[in-house]
């Protein structure tokens, strides 16, 4: 007698997740993956014109490289993590029919959402950075094999996040209210929009510590400066996510069994 | 023995869930490692072994448990207490649409399932023909599961369960939705099911199909085991303690209208008959039925007088006011009707004359009471009625 079967994280099911997760949200109409590009184009658009016309913003450390390519490295991956944290943090609410019907390891949902969101972005991300290129900036492709260890990394950041809220959610409906206006903090916070080194030198210190100040500073190194830069903090930094995910994992498992009750 | 699941001492309790300050308390208790524990009770202490080969049929009123218990069982939700040990490829079919997401067409969703029951692609991709043939619904699996109706649901759902050949198919009421022919296929391809050695746990409030399938039958009530054993048995208790239930009612029922206040039967009498034995009359017979009921507010009151087989089928019945026909006052509150059924061309058998007492306006049944009588007589004819019939040449 084998004790209670766990229920196993199951590939093929988690694939046909990710795969309808991506028609259902981009592919469902021809505009919902126009607009995949479009809307944060869009955006992009709208800081540009704002923080280079309006405020002169000036970046002292890329002078010649402009600030829409240094926006735009920045910006599509912080669009694929903010855009999957809100997603999956309903995505177990969203699919309570199946929660309720059929046994499966729950955690599944909100990490398909989450990686469904990074795939589709990434497709954009890699679209944009052809137009960098094609618009004259010279980005250095060669460090492109090192962007997608990042952006695994950042994945990873990603789907713990959504770990901790989408199980929360379940509980704490108010969740799906408080969660985009901490994303807008946050995406102010980070150095997306200006670089660090305008921040006050305490508020410059406290950055070190946002893991996504980190991703957006080795993606711009990567891709604009074609420097690598791994130091302690980087260490700091992997061995940081890998804990925090395996919390996040310890914490979902707790819920998990009684989001049932809950929906 | 080998035991494909096992059950110890597993309750159920529902949290409260409906205030947000009730959901964050479970959420902070969930938090440190307690279980909620306030809230609806739904199992108490069920104990049960499922061994290999078995057919278990679960019975019980609404609202008893079954439904819970099979999801604990399957592993949906987490007992409160008490362990569930599972040793099977368990393929459950619990309420309807079983999972599916009702955008997406029928193939999309026969995917997830199937990749949900452990079937890899390539699996799937030899299964499917197989699937499609059963589900039997042709060009609808291209249409978004929302536009298939209850009963092509069930269809996909449990084509999709035969493909996956589980150890241990749990199903629950849902086979009743499927059509006459559609259950016959369900039915046809569990009994092989079993016959190759699949164990079966069947939620039915069909005892038909509970004792057509299952070799065990579990009573839940109020959460609990009531009885559990061989099939016949079971369900014939648990059919017995409807029947005194329904009886039980039906009493409450007369005494909250009140001690003689509602339209009640005084008297059905058969003329010739006597109380010892059923009365018995020959073919071609005339039929006096005497009638007497009770009008609470004096008014006439309407009669239904009728004849059904012994086996409950009905044959004839006709009722007073349709045909204008208001009762004899004997006294103050009695009325009598009085009714000959001329030259009963009833066949030879056992049948029951059978009246129901109805109020002036002929909206409402209020007390039934039935005599059983016997038509004798030598005929080879078959069925219930001599029709009047001649031979042409």
């Amino acid at each position: 007698m084998i004790p209670e079967k766990k229920k196993q994280f199951n590939w093929v099911f988690f694939q046909n997740l990710v795969v309808r997760q991506i028609r259902q949200d981009y592919l469902e109409n021809i505009t919902g993956f126009a607009w995949l590009i479009l809307q944060p184009l869009i955006l992009l658009a709208v800081y540009a014109f704002v923080f280079s016309t309006i405020f002169q913003a000036r970046l002292p450390e890329a002078e010649e490289i402009g600030f829409v390519p240094y926006l735009a490295v920045a910006f599509w991956p912080w669009t694929a993590f903010s855009e999957a944290i809100l997603r999956a943090n309903n995505s177990i609410t969203a699919n309570g029919s199946l929660i309720g019907k059929v046994a499966f390891a729950t955690a599944q949902i909100p990490l398909a959402t989450v990686t469904a969101t990074f795939i589709m972005h990434l497709i954009g991300y890699l679209a944009v950075l052809v137009v960098l290129q094609l618009m004259g900036t010279d980005m250095h492709w060669a460090y492109l094999p090192l962007v997608l260890p990042v952006m695994v990394l950042m994945w990873i950041f990603a789907c713990a996040i959504s770990l901790f809220t989408s199980a929360i959610q379940v509980f704490v409906r108010d969740l799906a209210q408080i969660l985009p206006p901490l994303m807008t903090f946050w995406f102010f916070t980070t150095p997306i929009l200006y670089s660090s080194s305008h921040l006050p030198p305490v508020i410059q210190k406290l950055t070190e510590w946002n893991p996504m100040a980190w991703f957006v500073a080795r993606l711009r190194e990567l891709l604009l400066f074609g420097e690598v830069n791994v130091d302690y903090k980087s260490l700091l930094i992997v061995l940081f996510i890998a804990i925090f995910a395996w919390a996040s994992f310890r914490f979902f498992h707790r819920f998990s069994g009684h989001f049932e009750d809950f929906l | 023995m080998d035991t494909l699941v096992r059950i110890e001492g597993v309750s159920k309790v529902y949290p409260r869930v409906h205030k947000s300050r009730e959901r964050l308390q479970a959420f902070v208790s969930l938090l440190f490692g307690r279980t909620p524990e306030h809230g609806a009770r739904v199992l108490n202490n069920i104990n049960l072994d499922v061994v290999r080969g078995q057919s278990l049929g679960i019975i019980g009123e609404n609202g008893a448990g079954k439904s819970t218990l099979l999801k604990v069982l399957t592993g949906v939700i987490q007992p409160t207490y008490g362990r569930v040990m599972v040793h099977a490829k368990i393929a459950a079919m619990l309420e309807l649409g079983a999972g599916f997401q009702p955008d997406f067409s029928g193939m999309e969703n026969v995917r997830m399932k199937a990749s949900l029951m452990g079937l890899t692609n390539l699996e799937l991709d030899e299964r499917l023909d197989d699937i499609l043939a059963f589900a039997d619904i042709g060009e609808y699996i291209h249409e978004p599961v929302k536009h298939y109706s209850s009963g092509m649901v069930v269809r996909l759902g449990f084509a999709v369960i035969t493909a996956c050949r589980p150890d241990l198919l749990i199903t629950d009421e849902v086979l009743a939705v499927g059509d006459e022919s559609f259950q016959k296929k369900c039915i046809r391809w569990i009994q092989q099911f079993l016959e190759q050695g699949g164990t079966l746990l069947l939620v039915s409030h069909s005892m038909y199909v509970v004792q057509k399938l299952c070799q065990k039958a579990l009573w839940v009530h109020a959460g609990g085991v009531e009885q559990y054993g061989e099939v016949f048995p079971v369900t014939q208790a648990y059919l017995a303690w409807h029947e005194k239930r329904n009886a039980k009612e039906k009493e409450r029922q007369v005494r909250a209208t009140g001690d003689g206040t509602y339209y009640r039967i005084e008297k059905l009498k058969l003329a010739g008959g006597n109380d010892e034995e059923p009365p018995k009359f020959a073919m071609g017979e005339d039929l006096d039925v005497e009638l007497q009921i009770y009008s609470p507010d004096n008014r006439p009151p309407v009669g239904v007088v009728g004849v059904v087989r012994a086996d409950g089928t009905p044959v004839y019945g006709v009722v007073s006011d349709n045909e204008g026909v208001i009762p004899v006052k004997l006294a103050d509150h009695y009325y009598s009707f009085h009714l000959r059924l001329n030259d009963i061309a009833l066949l030879p058998g056992s049948y029951n004359l059978s009246a129901h007492s109805m109020d002036p306006e002929g909206l409402r049944v209020f007390d039934n009471r039935q005599v059983s009588f016997m038509v004798t007589g030598n005929t080879k004819e078959a069925g219930y009625i001599r029709l009047p019939h001649e031979w042409l040449d």
